[in-house]
């Protein structure tokens, strides 16, 4: 028993002591420790602000000396040529961090027989939005890394920070090399001062792959052209699920899940989240209000979360007409093989509207130890036209390169055997030189992004008949609860 | 309800009440049984089911035959004609499960700061028990006080000043606060208040025994079934938090096997579920193993100084 | 009679050592704790995203407390932290109560030595086992077992048995916390189980054998005898469950199925997580988490503070005190009769 007073007496200390803590924490706050939390707080504030105007300046000369000296040598699209590297090589292996290396495995397998040396892939992250968060962390700890992938719904907040990313100037690339990437995957990679930071090897180009068993049974469709004809607008697209789901009593879907539609139909959208500190609501309602109709005449199942087991299975199993896919769900291995097997009986179309998904930037850490290595990289698979139709030919992945991929559509040297033997490129290649997104994407998308489709969801999941303003100021107030820079 | 003047009398009564309370009550424990171990059971089931199998019909109660495919998925060495998708799977998992380096994190910190735990709360104990000085009985109150702050509450700020020190991904801010556990060294005091006799120290001290001598050689040994408690709640803590290791582990290199599992479970593409199942089953297996074998003096230990997280 | 080697001990001043003992932990516990505890305090005074650097006062308390703060979304701010307050409290009371409950059953039955149940050993052992493993790990193994659909292995069982539609175990917002709550108690009923066992063969046996002779039966028995004497312990296990309720963060997050944890379990540890495990500086809320990191310190203070004021054993303060007082008297008893000691 004496053990238990004992316990007990430790309670009361606990109280006595913790007030005492919480003053102390106050006496000391105002004294001693006031100066060492504003230096940690003033460095970071510097690195903004300080790095921001050494870009503007230092920035800019760069670009222009290193840039007009690259194109003055190189003057095509030879990998060899470039401008001059700032950055050390004082380590041989290159590390690439990223979330999954569905896609850097590709290049591996292409880049590593050519060039000897296997790059490290050094995971960080679970998914795409995980990384976001876990980037910063990872990122300043000091570990190796080389090159990393940033997202476009976040990039933002990785390559306006010099702390965290480094010009490709560094690198000895620069615009100029470019020339034939799709535009928007420059914009996006260069930062507010004008600085390019980040380049991407696809053009994230989007299509809407279906059934063609099913479309043949129940909507009588011989051949992808007589399916683009039955889904060229968003009203047709309607009208068409509204036929399969009078064919079908209802058991096949439409499309798989609310968040492929919401892709396709937002992106197309090009408008900016964020105007000023203002959340711009007016694609969310009105995607909210088509969401609403959808899901009330039973086009789409609302309980379908995107990538999730459920919609996974939905193809198989026969439950959805189709699939809103990018280009990186079309490859062997990828989300239209493990969702829809590879029997060949699946075909893509452009669908109701031109968009796009995702993209991924590679992006040069400053401390960048393996720079020629990294470099080579960098060109291989963003500017080398030669490598980059080798790359979409193995992998599926639409090259951002305009020459590469024209290339391919005009030899008809790809075939899709998942799709029955099409080229998903012929279908998206105009869909890619249209994607516009540079002047939309904010530092905030991914964050918004999610609280929206957490809304949406949610009140769909529980109560289809939520009003659409409901879900809207849900959404609104779950933003800028954590989100204190932003006001609805 | 018996009346108290009957109890003796209808003895052959009595004994059947009991015999069918009794057996009622073993009805209710059983069934609590089946709810701890029908879980895990179904776990260990799933991890030998492929992934189209559970795809197809996920109410599997029987083992199947595709544990070994799932291990060599999860430690990606699949059969050369295995196909890109499964490539992925594998490539995908054997990253961020990677059991042997998970196993050897998490046995080197779990290890590391089981050891700091338990060493230095029996020496902080010991000088608070064994001498006298002037902020003996504030060091006591102090200790005591802050046993049950949660560490939510300093990690906003753990956080960012290890960040401000480099010491994200590293060890180094997971073992070395170890040294420091309060409510392990309440308990160390009150065990060696009730059974550490103080004269032998006088005794040490005349033989010419150096002060820190006494603590390792003579208190030590004498304290040994506190600290075998002790360590072995230590470790058990140590090996399954998540909070502070996933605070400061961003290197698949460093993660520890709760981290891998919660990585794990954020995959959003290319699942496959048998494997997702003996991930968690590998993740929980050597804690059971340990649990069973050490049970009694796990359970032992509970009341006397296991402490809630 | 004292040798030359004890008079010599005696005359040295140990002190040093004791401080020497005990500086290891106080170092560490400053470094590590104490100085993270002042600066997330610090932190608490700053501003958010990228404002962060600035000194805000105590604007972060006004937000959070009461809604009323500089930036647009202060209301909504204060909205979710007093949700995640009440989802901890919620969370925490479901798995108190029947945890609680059902571990005093199982304790009354396992230390009641009428009762003929073999096995007892075992079914401590295995009851008590939810509570080693990782608890990442059961939050993996219930959401995998426990998913929305019927590709899950509950919900596929059920609609073999002939259910229509899969029950949302996961995103419903009331069903997930049941389940929450569940878990919880899955993962604390043998451990309580095992204290409140100590505590009652803590109770001296003669008391049940006088209330035997006495003809009082086990109900009687157990509200009159056990239960009262047992009150220390259960409030122990009370304030430690309530301050572990308050810090409830593995299980509330790991437990939703798609990329974001679920709002419906969000606790305020991990509305606190949440806020500062933002991605870069400019992203994090730190003042938010900061602010809300010290009241839940200051919550965690009061709670136990009045736990244990309000249940203290008064019998047994006012023994100690005359126990005190007895002590003095023979003290200055032994001094009147010449120094003689006891």
């Amino acid at each position: 028993m004496s053990k238990l007073t004992r316990t007990l007496a430790l309670l009361a200390s606990i109280a006595v002591v913790s007030t005492a803590f919480v003053a102390c924490g106050g006496g000391t706050e105002s004294t001693t420790s006031t100066p060492a939390a504003n230096n940690t707080a003033s460095t970071a504030d510097n690195a903004a602000e300080g790095g921001d105007a050494s870009t503007a300046e230092g920035g800019d000369a760069s670009t222009a000396e290193g840039g007009d000296a690259s194109t003055a040598e190189e003057g095509g699209n030879a990998s060899t040529a470039g401008g001059e590297i700032s950055l050390p090589d004082t380590d041989d292996t290159l590390t690439i961090v990223c979330w999954t290396d569905s896609d850097l495995a590709n290049m591996f397998d292409i880049y590593t027989p050519v060039n000897g040396a296997t790059p490290v892939f050094q995971k960080c992250g679970g998914n795409g939005g995980e990384a976001s968060t876990e980037y910063a962390n990872y990122l300043n700890s000091g570990d190796d890394v080389d090159l990393f992938v940033a997202e476009a719904g976040w990039i933002l907040n990785y390559i306006n920070d010099d702390a965290f990313s480094a010009p490709l100037e560094s690198l000895g690339i620069s615009t100029a090399d470019y020339a034939d990437a799709y535009q928007y995957t420059v914009e996006i990679g260069t930062d507010n001062n004008g600085v390019l930071k980040g380049a991407s090897w696809q053009a994230a180009a989007g299509g809407w792959a279906y059934n063609t068993d099913l479309a043949k049974e129940y909507l009588g469709v011989e051949s992808p052209e007589d399916m683009q004809a039955k889904v060229a607008d968003w009203d047709s697209f309607a009208a068409t699920a509204q036929e399969l789901h009078d064919a079908t009593n209802g058991d096949v879907y439409m499309t798989a899940s609310l968040g492929g539609l919401w892709q396709a139909f937002s992106t197309a959208k090009n408008a900016a989240w964020v105007s000023g500190t203002t959340i711009n609501t007016d694609v969310a309602k009105e995607f909210t209000e088509m969401a609403k109709t959808y899901v009330d005449n039973g086009y789409v199942d609302p309980s379908v979360e995107q990538w999730g087991t459920e919609w996974q299975n939905y193809g198989k199993d026969k439950k959805a007409l189709g699939y809103f896919f990018s280009t990186w769900c079309l490859g062997e291995g990828a989300q239209l093989e493990q969702n829809c097997g590879s029997e060949g009986n699946w075909a893509l179309v452009n669908g109701p509207q031109e968009y796009f998904w995702g993209g991924s930037w590679l992006c040069v850490s400053p401390n960048c130890n393996t720079a020629t290595e990294a470099a080579n990289f960098v060109r291989t698979f963003t500017c080398n036209a030669d490598t980059m139709e080798e790359y979409a030919l193995y992998s599926g992945d639409f090259a951002n390169n305009k020459v590469a991929m024209d290339k391919i559509v005009a030899d008809a040297s790809n075939s899709n055997p998942l799709l029955g033997g099409q080229d998903q490129f012929a279908v998206l290649a105009d869909v890619a030189a249209g994607i516009k997104m540079s002047d939309s994407i904010t530092k905030y998308d991914q964050s918004l992004k999610d609280a929206f489709l957490n809304a949406l969801l949610t009140a769909m999941k529980s109560d289809p008949s939520t009003d659409a303003d409901t879900i809207i100021s849900n959404f609104t107030n779950d933003a800028i609860a954590s989100n204190s820079d932003l006001n609805a | 309800m018996s009346m108290p003047g009957q109890a003796g009398s209808s003895d052959a009564g009595y004994q059947r009440k009991i015999k069918i309370k009794s057996g009622a009550i073993m009805a209710v424990c059983i069934l609590l049984t089946l709810v701890c171990l029908v879980p895990i059971y179904i776990l260990i089931v799933n991890s030998t089911h492929t992934h189209t199998a559970l795809s197809e019909n996920p109410s599997r109660f029987f083992f199947g035959g595709a544990l070994g495919s799932n291990l060599n998925t999860l430690l990606n060495k699949l059969p050369a004609d295995a196909g890109k998708a499964l490539t992925r799977v594998a490539r995908q998992y054997s990253g961020t499960f990677a059991i042997g380096k998970g196993y050897l994190n998490s046995l080197i910190i779990a290890g590391c700061t089981t050891g700091l735990t338990v060493f230095f709360s029996a020496m902080t104990a010991y000088g608070i028990v064994v001498y006298d000085f002037k902020l003996k009985s504030a060091a006591y109150t102090f200790i005591i006080g802050v046993m049950m702050i949660p560490v939510q509450v300093s990690s906003a700020g753990f956080v960012r000043f290890m960040y401000s020190l480099g010491l994200i991904n590293n060890f180094i801010p997971l073992i070395i606060p170890a040294i420091a556990a309060p409510a392990v060294i309440f308990y160390m005091h009150s065990y060696m208040k009730s059974s550490f006799p103080l004269a032998i120290v006088e005794a040490a001290r005349i033989d010419g025994c150096s002060e820190f001598r006494t603590f390792i050689t003579i208190s030590i040994p004498m304290m040994k079934p506190a600290i075998a408690v002790q360590a072995i709640f230590a470790f058990v803590a140590n090996w399954n938090n998540y909070y502070t290791q996933n605070m400061i582990l961003k290197n698949d290199n460093m993660k520890t096997i709760p981290i891998m599992v919660s990585n794990v479970l954020a995959f959003d593409k290319n699942v496959d579920y048998g494997v997702n199942y003996l991930c968690i089953t590998l993740s929980i297996l050597p804690i059971v193993i340990v649990y069973f074998a050490l049970s009694k003096y796990i359970v032992g230990g509970v009341a006397l100084g296991g402490v809630k997280e | 009679m004292a040798s030359a080697a004890q008079s010599r001990i005696k005359s040295i001043s140990y002190a040093k050592y004791g401080y020497m003992f005990i500086a290891p932990f106080f170092l560490v516990y400053c470094f590590f704790q104490i100085w993270p505890l002042i600066y997330t305090f610090i932190l608490s005074f700053k501003g958010n995203q990228s404002n962060n650097a600035a000194w805000v006062g105590i604007d972060n308390y006004t937000t959070i407390l009461f809604g009323q703060g500089s930036a647009a979304g202060a209301m909504a701010t204060h909205e979710e932290f007093v949700k995640a307050l009440g989802n901890t409290f919620v969370l925490w009371f479901g798995n108190f109560i029947p945890q609680i409950l059902l571990s005093l059953l199982l304790a009354v039955w396992f230390t009641d030595a009428k009762l003929k149940l073999p096995g007892k050993g075992f079914f401590k052992v295995v009851m008590y086992m939810p509570n080693i493993i990782t608890a990442a790990s059961v939050a993996a193994l219930y959401v995998n077992l426990f998913g929305d659909s019927k590709y899950y292995f509950v919900n596929a069982t059920l609609m073999n048995m002939g259910m229509a539609e899969p029950i949302k175990f996961v995103t419903d917002p009331t069903i997930s916390k049941v389940m929450v709550m569940f878990i919880q108690t899955w993962l604390w009923f043998g451990n309580t189980m095992i204290m409140l066992m100590s505590g009652i063969l803590g109770i001296a046996p003669d008391l049940y054998e006088a209330a035997d002779i006495d003809g009082a039966n086990s109900t009687q028995q157990f509200f009159n005898i056990t239960l009262p004497l047992l009150q220390p312990i259960m409030v122990y296990t009370l304030v430690t469950s309530m301050i572990g309720g308050l810090q409830m963060f593995d299980l509330p997050y790991l437990y939703h199925q798609g990329a974001n944890f679920s709002k419906e379990l969000e606790t305020v540890a991990v509305y606190i997580y949440y806020n500062f495990n933002k991605g870069t500086v400019d992203q994090a809320n730190y003042g938010y988490a900061g602010a809300a990191s010290i009241i839940i310190f200051a919550i965690t203070a009061i709670l136990g503070s009045i736990t244990f004021y309000t249940n203290r054993d008064k019998d047994e303060i006012a023994k100690k005190k005359q126990r005190k007082r007895a002590e003095k008297q023979q003290k200055a008893k032994a001094k009147q009769g010449g120094g003689l000691s006891i």
